[in-house]
């Protein structure tokens, strides 16, 4: 049995059980290594991606359950050669101990944005809530998110007006 | 009884459903021994009736007597039916007399083939059954009688003889009598049909107690009414002889008839004493005569009879000519068989009718009659079993002119499934000659719309509430009109001066009478079994089949089988007298012979589909498979109170599946739990609901799994503790709990809740896991129906008034649960409902709404979700947004490993759980099993691939903190709910052994 994936823009034909978990498949089959393997349990949202812009924890996420709708990991988040907002904000705030979390991190903060483009400092802390990051890096990590709002709303006003 | 309570005008033509509102409802109460002997009517005799225990029913109540008739009259058909079973009547046994002969068909030959000196000597009887059937459909009878008036709704096919029957039972005219179909409109006045059916018994039963109660009463048509059809038995027979000469000829020919009508009155005149007929049999014999019936052929010694009573019911000419057609042709089919002789030649050598004899030539060309008694060379499947057969007819005109009556010859093709016993018209050639004129295109519209109209009774019918698809045609009915074509030939008319009043009525008898004998002929060349009455149901070929194959496996060359192979077919026959009569025919403990498997390509692809969705309903494949086995292979193990228990093969392999077993063998396993060795299986494999399943869908069901790919397996060894590991005990088991009445559909409730009824009672067998089981592991019934119970470690919930979800249950949420695996307002489905919903997903639309019609008629829940309840449930869901002091452990547990899914963070989450926690069914329950199922094996929905699978947490967690967790759970998202108690002792239990929560995959 084949499975029909859109991951990136580029469609991906696997046979694959369909109950394998999305992050095996986009890691071992399609050699994606943005997304990284944390609890395996859903807690700690090292192994986020976005699912039709919105986050989504893939240990926990049967790959069939992506079937028909739009997977963008890490490794596709740039666009024309250009980092993403979010991306840009992280490296500015040099928001990295160890790195592990930062897949997590920056997809989580690209989805909380595609919802609400002002989110208040509050609402920042309580979106990375569920995001472990084991090396201490909170404060810098809560700086890039802070930054990426500012970046991500520069870059939509440039883009409204083109 | 005022003429005011009666039904008027226009209330008249509304037809039964507006009629309903207005009766009262009748059920009957039959003697426990009733039966017509063939001449006389006898039951035992009504002693008296002890209605004090019904004084106790709330509800006004009516008890009807008259004569051996008892019946009950109340405000509802529920009220009723439980009255009558309440009601204490004491019967006085009447002395039972002896058969006078053999009732069934299969009755054996008085002589033995012995020729004596030149002649051979054949000699056989033919019957016709008093009801050929108990009616078409369950249907609704509703009767009105006044002083002066009597008018009846339902069904009938014999209304002259139905007015008889209400006339003498009433003292009314005829022409005071109006009959109505179902629909209020006038019911035709012509007989129709192959003989009356019970939808006559229950419109005198239902004006008895009308009459009685001075007002409308209606009684339910069901299967019910077969009772009355095997009580009155064999309503004419015919007796037939010859002596055949060595040259092939029919020197003699003896025919009597035992009564020239051969129609019994409705069981309820007979009981009440009201039926005037054979009160004595010397005052009935003084006026009986004998009168000649007609022959189309020419014997050179012969001796036609018929016994007609003065009094006799209503003339049926047109089933008469039926009657006389059957015994004729089937008798020299059978002459023509034992003497060697092409059955078509034998009648062509006694016919000197110049027309008649044109007319058989060329329907015998038109039909290759003689091709098919070239050695054959076709690639029928070896259980598909293809005959064919010749009957011819004649019957005089209105004046009593043969000359210029209709002529009219058959030819029918046949296939016999071996298996089931279904028998297909397959082909069907005739020819009418009719006089001048012959519109051969109406000829050939009425014979599709009536021979089909009448094989279907012949041959056997479906009731309606087991139609797969939605609900409007059945899969496996064959599209009839494609698959037969019938072709009339009218050859040109003999003679020109034919008077002109040859009317539809003669018309209709003739081109009708052959149909009965040509079908029998033809089962005869298919199968060699001799059907001398009427209906040729699957289930009475496959139990005819069924006996002879014990006698002998094989079938008999076409047409000229030795004379060895007569005697054999002659005492097969003899058997199956058994088998013809008797309810219950096949071995009842023993074994069933072992069969080679059937093959693939003897079902139709429309049966084998059936079968797969009979098999989706039944969710065959959930037990019958273990963790990444080849499915429905049989060997997952199932811990039950009374040991372990592992499921079987049903693949059929012939050494460890099913390979070797025969319908017969399938169907008893399926309806009384006796595997096809005879021994007993355990109610683990819910026989008691599967009981309820329609012959066609167990047909279909076998059909689908012999067509599957066999899979050899080794056996396991149940490990049940003693006494329960003695299989034979299981006999006194079911003698207590198991009722093996096919479903019948509650006449008070719609189309969709008796088909959700028969899906989740039968083959859905909701209630083996959601009915709670006594100490003998018997499922209880009345209130603890559907009341919840335990299974394999989860907690099926109640499917009653007992439920306990926050926000209650609707038709729209189950149907969304039980289609979609989630109700946003509920939760998903998962543990051993999870391979449910999958295997409903192959259903129809229409069966998977029924059952949650069904389901939340039994939680008396409202059809959709009010607005008062997505109110109620955000409420539900702001008030759990906090977390409940004295719980942190929990907590602590619950932020760390669950809330990142099951808490809003305003980050839009795809993986997110989609149902609020204080929505869920399983928290709010009054045992935690299901929250620890959960937490300890995760939730995997894989039916719904939007949804995200929740991760086990047993490798992970403690029992300490899962039992932290699941008392904070409750605390916060149930708040009003009591605390759990004993959580650790059941997390305890639960983990030892790991109970995994996937039925079927990995």
């Amino acid at each position: 049995m084949t499975l029909k994936l859109t991951i990136n823009g580029q469609e991906h034909e696997l046979a694959v059980p369909p109950q394998t978990p999305l992050l095996n498949v986009l890691r071992n089959d399609l050699a994606l290594n943005g997304p990284k393997y944390g609890c395996g349990l859903g807690e700690c949202g090292a192994c986020s991606v976005l699912i039709d812009g919105m986050a989504a924890r893939t240990c926990v996420l049967p790959v069939s359950a992506a079937v028909g709708h739009e997977v963008t990991t890490l490794d596709g988040l740039s666009q024309g050669g250009e980092l993403d907002p979010v991306q840009q904000a992280f490296i500015d705030a040099q928001a990295a101990q160890c790195g592990y979390c930062l897949n997590g991190m920056i997809i989580t903060v690209r989805a909380l944005l595609n919802h609400n483009t002002q989110p208040s400092a509050q609402q920042i802390r309580t979106a990375l809530e569920h995001n472990l990051c084991r090396c201490g890096t909170h404060v810098e990590i809560l700086h890039a998110a802070e930054r990426a709002v500012v970046i991500n709303a520069a870059a939509l006003q440039e883009a409204s007006h083109e | 009884m005022s003429e005011g309570s009666m039904l008027h005008g226009q209330q008249k033509q509304a037809g039964i459903p507006a009629l309903l509102a207005q009766a009262r409802f009748g059920v009957v109460v039959r003697p426990p021994y009733y039966r017509w002997n063939g001449e006389r009517f006898e039951s035992d005799r009504l002693v008296g009736v002890d209605s004090s225990r019904i004084a106790s029913l709330s509800g006004s109540i009516e008890v009807v007597v008259e004569g051996d008739f008892v019946g009950v009259v109340a405000d509802s058909l529920a009220l009723a039916t439980d009255a009558a079973k309440q009601l204490k009547v004491e019967w006085q046994a009447v002395h039972q007399t002896p058969e006078k002969a053999p009732e069934s068909d299969q009755a054996p030959s008085d002589s033995p083939l012995v020729p004596s000196q030149s002649y051979m000597h054949s000699n056989h009887a033919y019957g016709w059954p008093s009801r050929m059937r108990w009616g078409s459909h369950p249907s609704w009878v509703i009767a009105d009688c006044g002083d002066q008036q009597l008018s009846v709704w339902g069904q009938t096919v014999t209304p002259a003889a139905l007015k008889q029957d209400l006339s003498r039972l009433n003292a009314l005219d005829i022409s005071q009598i109006e009959l109505y179909r179902v629909d209020g409109k006038h019911a035709s006045s012509q007989a129709s049909g192959l003989g009356r059916h019970c939808g006559d018994d229950a419109a005198v039963d239902a004006a008895l107690m009308s009459r009685a109660v001075g007002g409308p009463v209606a009684v339910w048509l069901d299967a019910r009414y077969a009772k009355d059809v095997q009580a009155l038995g064999q309503a004419q027979r015919i007796s037939l002889n010859a002596d055949i000469a060595s040259s092939g000829e029919i020197a003699r020919y003896h025919y009597q008839q035992a009564n020239l009508t051969g129609e019994v009155a409705a069981v309820g005149l007979l009981l009440s004493g009201r039926a005037a007929i054979t009160t004595s049999s010397a005052e009935a014999t003084a006026g009986e005569q004998d009168t000649t019936p007609f022959s189309p052929y020419v014997f050179r010694d012969q001796y036609l009879a018929a016994r007609s009573q003065p009094d006799s019911l209503s003339t049926n000419s047109t089933l008469m000519g039926i009657q006389q057609t059957f015994a004729r042709e089937s008798f020299l089919d059978e002459v023509a068989r034992e003497s060697d002789q092409d059955p078509v030649a034998l009648r062509l050598r006694h016919l000197e009718d110049a027309r008649g004899i044109e007319l058989i030539e060329s329907v015998a060309k038109r039909a290759e009659w003689q091709r098919a008694f070239n050695p054959s060379v076709n690639s029928l499947p070896q259980d598909l079993l293809r005959g064919r057969g010749f009957a011819y007819s004649q019957l005089p005109d209105r004046n009593q002119r043969v000359e210029s009556g209709v002529r009219s010859a058959w030819i029918a093709d046949v296939e016999v499934n071996r298996v089931t016993g279904d028998v297909q018209l397959t082909r069907l050639v005739v020819g009418q000659d009719a006089g001048p004129d012959v519109d051969t295109d109406r000829l050939q519209q009425t014979l599709q719309a009536r021979v089909l109209g009448e094989a279907r009774p012949l041959l056997g019918q479906a009731p309606s509430f087991d139609e797969w698809g939605d609900g409007s045609r059945a899969l496996t009915e064959r599209e009839y009109s494609a698959v037969l074509p019938t072709t009339a030939s009218a050859p040109s008319p003999v003679d020109k001066g034919i008077n002109e009043t040859v009317g539809e009525d003669v018309l209709t008898g003739a081109e009708l009478s052959p149909g009965v004998a040509v079908i029998a002929n033809a089962l005869f060349d298919a199968t060699g079994l001799r059907f001398r009455q009427p209906p040729f149901t699957a289930k009475r070929v496959r139990q005819a089949l069924e006996a002879s194959s014990t006698e002998e496996a094989g079938r008999p060359s076409k047409l000229k089988p030795p004379r060895s192979m007569n005697r054999r077919w002659l005492a097969a026959a003899a058997f199956t007298t058994i088998a013809g009569t008797a309810a219950v025919a096949w071995p009842w403990k023993g074994a069933i012979a072992p069969i080679s498997r059937p093959a693939a390509n003897l079902y139709s692809a429309e049966t084998i589909e059936r079968g797969r969705l009979v098999a989706a309903a039944g969710d065959c494949a959930a037990c019958h498979t273990t963790e990444g086995g080849v499915t429905n292979a049989g060997g997952r193990g199932f811990e039950t109170p009374f040991g372990t228990l592992y499921s079987t093969n049903i693949t059929p392999d012939e050494a460890t599946g099913i390979g070797q077993w025969s319908y017969a063998a399938f169907e008893r396993a399926m309806r009384h739990g006796i595997s096809r060795d005879g021994s007993h299986l355990y109610p683990a494999f819910p026989y008691t609901a599967f009981a309820k399943t329609s012959d066609a869908d167990l047909q279909a069901l076998y059909a689908y799994l012999m067509a599957q790919p066999p899979e050899s397996t080794e056996k396991n060894a149940n490990a049940l503790t003693f006494p329960f590991s003695v299989r034979s005990l299981m006999a006194g088991w079911n003698t207590l709990y198991h009722d093996a009445t096919p479903f019948q559909p509650d006449p008070m409730q719609s189309e969709l809740y008796n088909r959700g009824a028969y899906l989740a009672e039968g083959l859905g067998h909701c209630s083996a896991c959601h009915s709670p089981r006594n100490a003998m592991g018997a499922e209880k019934i009345g209130e603890a129906y559907f009341a919840g119970a335990f299974v394999d470690g989860w907690e099926a919930p109640p499917l009653n008034t007992l439920s306990r979800a926050p926000i209650p249950w609707s038709e729209t949420s189950l149907y969304d649960y039980l289609r979609y695996g989630e109700s946003a307002l509920h939760g998903v489905a998962s543990g051993p409902m999870a391979p449910v919903v999958a295997g409903l997903a192959e259903l129809p639309e229409y069966d998977v709404r029924a059952i949650a019609h069904y389901v939340a008629a039994q939680m008396q829940a409202p059809t959709g979700n009010s607005d008062a309840a997505v109110v109620e449930a955000e409420q539900r869901v702001t008030s759990a947004a906090v977390s409940s002091p004295g719980t942190e452990a929990g907590e602590r547990l619950f932020e760390g490993a669950c809330a990142a899914c099951h808490v809003d963070s305003g980050v839009p989450t795809f993986s997110r759980a989609s149902t609020n926690l204080a929505l869920n069914t399983n928290l709010h329950s009054d045992h935690p099993d299901n929250v620890i199922q959960s937490i300890l094996g995760g939730v995997h929905a894989e039916h719904v691939p939007g949804i995200g699978s929740m991760p086990g947490f047993a490798d992970s967690f403690s029992n300490t903190q899962v039992a932290d967790l699941a008392t904070y759970l409750r605390a916060r998202f149930a708040s009003e709910k009591a605390p759990w108690q004993q959580v650790k002792q059941r997390i305890a239990d639960l983990r030892q052994p790991h109970h995994n929560n996937t039925h079927s995959t990995p």
